[in-house]
């Protein structure tokens, strides 16, 4: 175990390295936005179906477009380092006011999903590793298999089809019944009901991804000597899988959860288009069609900043799992 | 399931509110209708960007001058009369008493004069156009608005509605930075809705407004605007009456034809007479084989409209003529003695056309190598895509097909101009003036300006057609000047005109009376009700 306070300093030495990664992300995704050809006047102008062209100038203007690339780049990085994220022109608010609105859908749905699909991919690998090329085992496998391989956007209409326009069971979309405007408990009872297709769309391929990961896990740990001589002690074969085998095997399940963190969000734009879920991964999938780009970069400055905490968070769980590890 | 006490519940307390009020008015009272509205506006600013699904919410919220019905002709709005001098330069009009902004502030003439000369003539993206005749308004009381032009401007008189030209309230607008306002996205106007809620992402939230300057009006208690960014959940929330509007291109057209059959499903193609959107394939006028008018006509003559109408969109649309939409005859501007490329032998006449041309098969039975843009405004745009590939194959040309995202189309096209060919759709909006000329007149020749001139074709003949009928007061002298034009377009061709889209708006048979005129969903929906 490391000396006390070490776990602190371990924390604030990881985010102090974090700082030049993250500038160097917001530079280059800057760089990289500004590649695409045509800007949020052209799009305007071209939803409005007509515009002057003194009209289309006054925008460019108004919105800092006919600055040159390094002025604009220079601008914009003085400005993150305040923290402040700028304008979105398009939606004529605040940048952070927009991507803060949206946080909280999109925390909820990632949120719900990992703790759906490591529990289950945990729970399905242990039964599965139990009794392995049993029937169970193979069912299993199976499930994964295909669980793995379908595309998320399919599985999504899928699930619409059955569970809410045959089945009548869950709402088509939304995060909450338009038009009923609940409060209080019946609320959160709202959204839970309207979270169920979204989460187990997203959790999906998770469950498949872990359940697989856990079954190998599982089957590697308990070739290793440290069971035989649990067994050779006389504990029984419950309390060996449960305190001994599980927590070293859900190390890598652990560490892979933390990666995927990243693609989940990227999962989450697929998930909250279909079920229009009102959270970040669409405003994002809009905003880059809309060239909204200081949108855009926002929130792919807050994406950084979520995956690298959420790997610094998964770092800080290992040493609770495995007391060998140290935080250097 | 608690879920059925609900209709009985409704049920009781609408009979004790007909027990009450008495009024006929009083059974039409209530409800909530959810319309689907695609994509989620960016702003609720119509006077700034008159989007289709800004338009669609803030046309509840504010009113126009004028209201129009489905021959085109203006009724009243906030005018209650109007009277126009013979040489077309001074209308006068006479505003309504009584009305009140939502925040209760009077609407007067004042309000007019505001949102014409300083809101709608400078941020509106075609204001400078609408309004560039108009020298002053006068306001010789608080409900008199007396329009001086310098010369006549027929067309303005189709750009009045709530959902063009908006009225705002000036004691809230005045000496602030109109493009960047705190109301923007919370708009005050004298509409029959209030809006009162905006759930990014989610829904926009617009009740009653019981103020509402037509007695007993809206009979809606509220409407929820809905944001559903994938069309097959659109469709999902349509069919379970999640949702019970969509139009424009909501719902696509394929979905379209399947909500049709259910029992509780209408769909109605009225309500898009002041879009009069044309379908089309723009040429590039500037580089070869296109600068020539042969190979531009032979184009025309090649499309098989009544082909890509049945199978590319379910048989919703009508085959185009020319530059005006047929839904302009109503105002007599339409002609339709004008080339007709829609022949049954198009396929043959291309190729004469092409030999004519010079424009020889090579060894190889090649005329020529291009590659064709497709317009990026959904599917049935790719698989005409398909189709124009495998026409022009028929004529010995070799197309390629390019496939952008919005922004980068629009830079190809209006800015780089660095294109052969390209599908293409455009509103015809209220007037040819604010829609049409923008596409043939040699000022409209304007780089970096989107849905201007792109193909870069002009005549000084047309310009004149043009210039004359923008300030034509005579109806009959206007429609012959625009029956020259059309003829003149459609024989250089520098556009081969498709088909005129039919857009269908789906909705749910509970809800009577949506549709009541030629700008459909931009209608105010103050004779919306639900029934019973």
């Amino acid at each position: 175990m490391n000396e006390p306070g070490g776990r602190a300093g371990y924390a604030l030495r990881r985010v102090a390295q974090a700082v030049p990664v993250v500038f160097a992300i917001v530079v280059l995704n800057f760089g990289l936005l500004h590649l695409a050809p045509g800007d949020a006047v052209d799009v305007l102008a071209g939803e409005a179906g007509s515009a002057t062209p003194e009209y289309m100038r006054q925008l460019r203007d108004r919105f800092g477009l006919e600055q040159p690339f390094a002025v604009r780049l220079a601008l914009y990085v003085k400005n993150v380092l305040t923290f402040d994220l700028g304008f979105s022109f398009r939606h004529n608010m605040p940048v952070v006011q927009l991507i803060l609105a949206r946080t909280g859908p999109t925390l909820l749905l990632m949120g719900a999903t990992l703790v759906v699909s490591v529990t289950a991919g945990i729970a399905f690998g242990l039964v599965a590793a139990s009794r392995v090329h049993g029937w169970r085992d193979t069912l299993i496998s199976i499930l994964a298999l295909v669980g793995y391989a379908t595309p998320l956007f399919w599985v999504g209409l899928m699930l619409i089809v059955v569970f809410s326009l045959r089945l009548g069971w869950f709402p088509t979309s939304g995060m909450e019944t338009i038009g009923a405007f609940h409060e209080g408990w019946r609320r959160v009872v709202d959204i839970a009901h309207h979270l169920v297709l979204p989460v187990a769309t997203l959790s999906l391929f998770y469950v498949a991804l872990y359940t697989r990961l856990m079954r190998a896990a599982m089957l590697e740990q308990v070739g290793m000597d440290y069971v035989t001589t649990a067994r050779a002690k006389g504990l029984p074969e419950g309390r060996i899988t449960l305190t001994h085998v599980l927590r070293n095997a859900v190390l890598p399940v652990v560490t892979m959860a933390g990666v995927q963190v990243g693609s989940l969000l990227g999962g989450t734009v697929v998930v909250e288009s279909v079920y229009a879920w009102p959270g970040l991964g669409l405003l994002a999938f809009q905003a880059l069609f809309a060239r909204d780009l200081n949108l855009i970069m926002g929130i792919l400055f807050l994406s950084t900043c979520l995956v690298i905490v959420v790997n610094l968070a998964v770092d800080l769980v290992y040493t609770l799992l495995d007391p060998r590890i140290h935080l250097a | 399931m608690p879920r059925r006490r609900f209709p009985d519940l409704l049920t009781t307390a609408s009979l004790f509110l007909l027990v009450l009020a008495g009024p006929a008015w009083a059974q039409k009272q209530g409800g909530t209708l959810v319309m689907l509205v695609q994509p989620e506006p960016p702003t609720l600013a119509s006077y700034i960007n008159p989007s289709v699904p800004v338009g669609q919410v803030a046309a509840k919220v504010y009113d126009g001058l004028l209201e129009y019905d489905f021959n085109l002709k203006p009724i009243p709005g906030l005018a209650e009369s109007w009277t126009i001098a013979p040489d077309g330069k001074t209308i006068a009009f006479r505003l309504r008493k009584g009305v009140r902004f939502h925040d209760g502030k009077p609407l007067t003439s004042a309000d007019v004069k505001f949102s014409v000369l300083e809101v709608l003539r400078k941020v509106h993206p075609r204001g400078a156009l609408t309004f560039r005749h108009v020298t002053d308004i006068d306001i010789p009381d608080a409900y008199t608005a007396v329009f001086k032009l310098s010369a006549a401007a027929p067309y303005l008189m189709m750009a009045l509605s709530g959902y063009e030209s908006p009225i705002v309230p000036k004691h809230l607008f005045e000496g602030t930075d109109v493009r960047n306002h705190k109301n923007a996205n919370a708009p005050i106007g004298t509409g029959p809705f209030k809006f009162v809620d905006w759930r990014r992402g989610q829904y926009i939230r617009l009740d009653r407004n019981p103020d509402y300057w037509k007695k007993g009006r809206p009979y809606l208690e509220r409407i929820v605007a809905r944001f559903i960014a994938d069309s097959f959940t659109r469709t999902a929330a349509i069919e379970k009456g999640e949702a019970h509007l969509g139009g424009f291109a909501a719902i696509p057209w394929s979905d379209v034809r399947t909500l049709e059959k259910l029992p509780h499903i209408a769909v109605t193609t009225r309500g898009y007479e002041m879009s009069a959107p044309v379908g089309k394939l723009d040429m590039n006028t500037k580089r070869a084989p296109f600068d020539n008018q042969k190979v531009r006509q032979a184009i025309a003559y090649a499309i098989n409209r009544d082909f890509v109408i049945k199978n590319i969109w379910f048989g919703f649309g009508k085959p185009a003529t020319g530059p005006i939409s047929s839904s302009f005859a109503v105002a007599g501007l339409y002609s339709s003695e004008v080339r007709s490329y829609h022949v049954p032998n198009g396929i043959e006449m291309a190729n004469r056309l092409l030999d004519e041309a010079g424009l020889r098969r090579g060894a190889n039975g090649l005329r020529a190598e291009i590659v064709h843009d497709l317009t990026p405004y959904g599917e049935e745009w790719q698989r005409f895509g398909e189709y124009v590939q495998q026409t022009l194959q028929e004529l010995g040309i070799k197309a390629t097909l390019r496939y952008e995202d919005v922004p980068t189309w629009l830079k190809r096209i209006y800015t780089d101009y660095d294109y052969w060919i390209t599908s293409n759709w455009i509103q015809g909006l209220a007037d040819p003036v604010i829609g049409v000329h923008r596409l043939y007149h040699s000022k409209s020749i304007r780089q970096g300006t989107v849905y201007v001139n792109g193909t870069a074709w002009s005549s000084p003949r047309t310009d004149e057609l043009m210039d004359q009928a923008e300030v034509e007061p005579n109806p009959a002298k206007r429609a012959a000047l625009y029956k020259e034009f059309q003829k003149l377009i459609v024989e250089a061709s520098p556009i081969a005109f498709v088909h005129e889209l039919q857009f269908a708006t789906v909705y749910n048979k509970q809800f009577k009376d949506l549709i009541v005129g030629p700008l459909g969903i931009y209608g105010s929906f103050d004779q919306a009700h639900q029934a019973r």
